[in-house]
């Protein structure tokens, strides 16, 4: 039971996903379980030059195949960040019963997304209206008309919310996060906060980012954050593992329904799964580099399970953040063992972006679903490509394949370069 | 062949004015023995800043790799760094020839993540010291040997106005392991 009988009980009535392993929840949770790997070699632009050549790409025929009329309607506007989520909102909601519910004052959206990043071209052709002096010249740059505007509205993330509403009918609170890898399980989190204060009953809660692209990569390869070094694609992303040497950029959308439990009884909705808690934290260190002993990964956790009302004894497994850098797998080892003790060994941990990459601003949702259907079906997913043991991380992270194993309560932790951090801890329904 | 244009004293000015502007620490705390991230404080995304602005300054091109990478990527997995995550002694032996014993804390089963702070302010700016050094004899535009510097930062060509190209600081590391490898036969 929850511990504040004040606050009400939020469940999962419905989830939905797109990734480069799968259509769909099934598919990819079919795919991860087979310890499959999504990362290829980059189709969609040349990667000739730049040290890194590899991502975890969603196909372009599978977009194209799932977007509905409304989608498509929208499309211009929409990043390709949003396409993805409005795939992975349509599959949700068709498991929610998402528009059988009258009241839509009732439902609101919490997503994380970066919105899409400029293209070179348009940069360079919004250039041509910027003379020597600084001056821009607006009047040719409207009577052009080469600079689409819409191009503005795909970048701000905020659009994707609110399209994301009008596509939904969701008139509820509306809200974006921008909080790079932390997004996606800080927008279901914050969700979890409206509906325990009655803000509304209803969320739709995920997050998205397509960030494949040179702009989104240079960045990163300034710091020398991705993978370079590989003996396959598949290979390249392993968390834990000593030769780990960088994460794998993906693309991903996850969305869930999150419910007030007596509002989805009420409707006699199918209950998938219940959010117990739910910790945030920032490490307030530095901008890259996580604070060495883990400090606000701790705290997120600590809070995560303090908000569940649930013990260290409780959790039966741990759904690492687990990015494939050096910095973050070793100090994510550090602060599980640290909460955990002596327990820590006892608790399977294992990293999704093994398989999937790492979708930034999607991963949380997406790792909060596999979470939830792994309990549902007690099924741990693997950690992939462990083969060489690093001694400093010593943890049981389920490597290579997946194991069957009854499980109720999970930590699923997500912690941004930043030191933006948020823990989620989602549980087996039991009425 | 040995760079005569640009002095020792000026890359030391100049790397403490990259880290004065990028760590905002006083000059007066920067000796050649200070690490930057023990003592100065900085964090990786500060070494783009640092290196960026020493760049600028010279016309040349930081290593993006350290030495511990060239080795393992030039000698196999495992030739810098051991399975338990501590440095090799042949990495040590490198180290000290690279760095001439300015790493006084070094040594063979240390581990990698103490490797960081031990980069100093000295072997640093001899790092951009060597780079300086690469500068050919001649202009590769022209062919003329009538290199100048008006700054002492930057040096072009005296004849056809060129800037220098000097070798990058990637290659150059490669280049001396190459050399050390064939010399002493570590590997």
């Amino acid at each position: 039971m929850n511990p504040d009988t004040k606050k009400s009980r939020v469940v999962i009535t419905g989830y939905g996903m797109i990734t480069p392993l799968g259509r769909n929840c099934e598919e990819t949770f079919s795919n991860c379980s087979h310890g499959r790997s999504g990362i290829d070699y980059i189709q969609s632009f040349d990667t000739s030059g730049l040290p890194c050549h590899i991502g975890g790409e969603v196909s372009e025929a599978w977009i194209e195949k799932l977007e509905n009329k409304d989608a498509q309607k929208y499309r211009k506007y929409s990043s390709r960040g949003l396409r993805l989520m409005q795939i992975a909102t349509a599959e949700a909601a068709a498991q929610g019963g998402l528009s059988s519910i009258e009241d839509r004052h009732a439902i609101g959206v919490a997503l994380g997304s970066h919105g899409e990043n400029p293209k070179p071209q348009d940069m360079h052709h919004l250039h041509q209206f910027l003379d020597d002096n600084g001056n821009w010249d607006i009047q040719g740059l409207i009577k052009d008309g080469g600079y689409r505007y819409w191009n503005f509205f795909r970048r701000k993330p905020d659009v994707a919310s609110s399209l994301l509403a009008t596509a939904f009918d969701c008139r509820g609170p509306n809200l974006t996060i921008v909080s790079a890898c932390a997004a996606g399980s800080q927008s279901i989190g914050e969700a979890l906060r409206l509906i325990e204060d009655q803000q509304c009953k209803v969320m739709i809660a995920g997050g998205c980012d397509a960030l494949l692209d040179i702009i989104g990569m240079a960045g990163f390869l300034l710091l020398k954050a991705l993978s370079e070094k590989h003996p396959s694609p598949q290979a390249a992303s392993r968390p834990f593992d000593r030769r780990r040497n960088g994460f794998v950029m993906s693309e991903a959308a996850g969305a869930l329904i999150l419910e007030e439990r007596e509002h989805a009884l009420a409707r006699g909705a199918t209950i998938l799964g219940e959010l117990k808690g739910y910790g945030a934290s920032a490490d307030a260190y530095r901008i890259t580099d996580p604070h060495p002993k883990g400090l606000g990964a701790i705290i997120a956790m600590k809070s995560a399970l303090n908000d569940a009302g649930v013990d260290i004894a409780d959790i039966d497994y741990i759904n690492a953040h687990g990015t494939s850098t050096s910095q973050n797998d070793l100090t994510e080892t550090r602060a599980i063992r640290q909460i955990f003790g002596e327990r820590a060994d006892a608790i399977p941990v294992s990293s999704n972006k093994s398989m999937l990459g790492h979708s930034i601003a999607a991963a949380g949702a997406i790792e909060c679903i596999l979470s939830l259907m792994g309990i549902n079906s007690s099924t741990i997913l693997p950690t992939i490509n462990q083969e060489f043991k690093d001694p400093k991380c010593n943890l049981d992270y389920v490597p290579n394949e997946s194991r069957t194993k009854k499980h109720h309560t999970v930590l699923s932790n997500s912690f941004g370069f930043g030191g933006q951090n948020a823990s989620l801890c989602i549980s087996r329904y039991n009425d | 062949m040995k760079n005569n244009l640009v002095s020792e004293a000026i890359v030391l000015n100049e790397l403490k004015k990259a880290l004065v502007e990028t760590l905002q620490v006083d000059e007066g705390v920067i000796k050649p023995e200070s690490s930057f991230t023990d003592d100065l404080g900085a964090e990786s995304l500060d070494f783009l800043d640092i290196n960026y602005r020493l760049e600028q300054a010279f016309g040349i091109k930081m290593a993006r790799h350290f030495l511990l990478e060239h080795i393992e990527e030039m000698f196999g997995e495992g030739t810098a760094i051991d399975d338990e995550g501590r440095l090799t002694e042949k990495a040590v032996t490198l180290l000290n020839l690279r760095y001439g014993g300015n790493m006084p804390e070094i040594e063979a089963g240390i581990d990698m993540d103490e490797v960081p702070a031990m980069l100093t302010v000295g072997p640093f700016a001899k790092g951009v010291m060597d780079i300086l050094n690469t500068l050919p004899e001649q202009c590769p535009q022209c062919s003329s040997s009538d290199w100048k510097s008006e700054d002492g930062m930057k040096v072009s060509c005296g004849s056809c106005g060129e800037s220098a190209v000097y070798t990058n600081g990637d290659d150059l590391i490669v280049a001396w392991l190459t050399d050390v490898q064939q010399e002493k036969n570590i590997f």
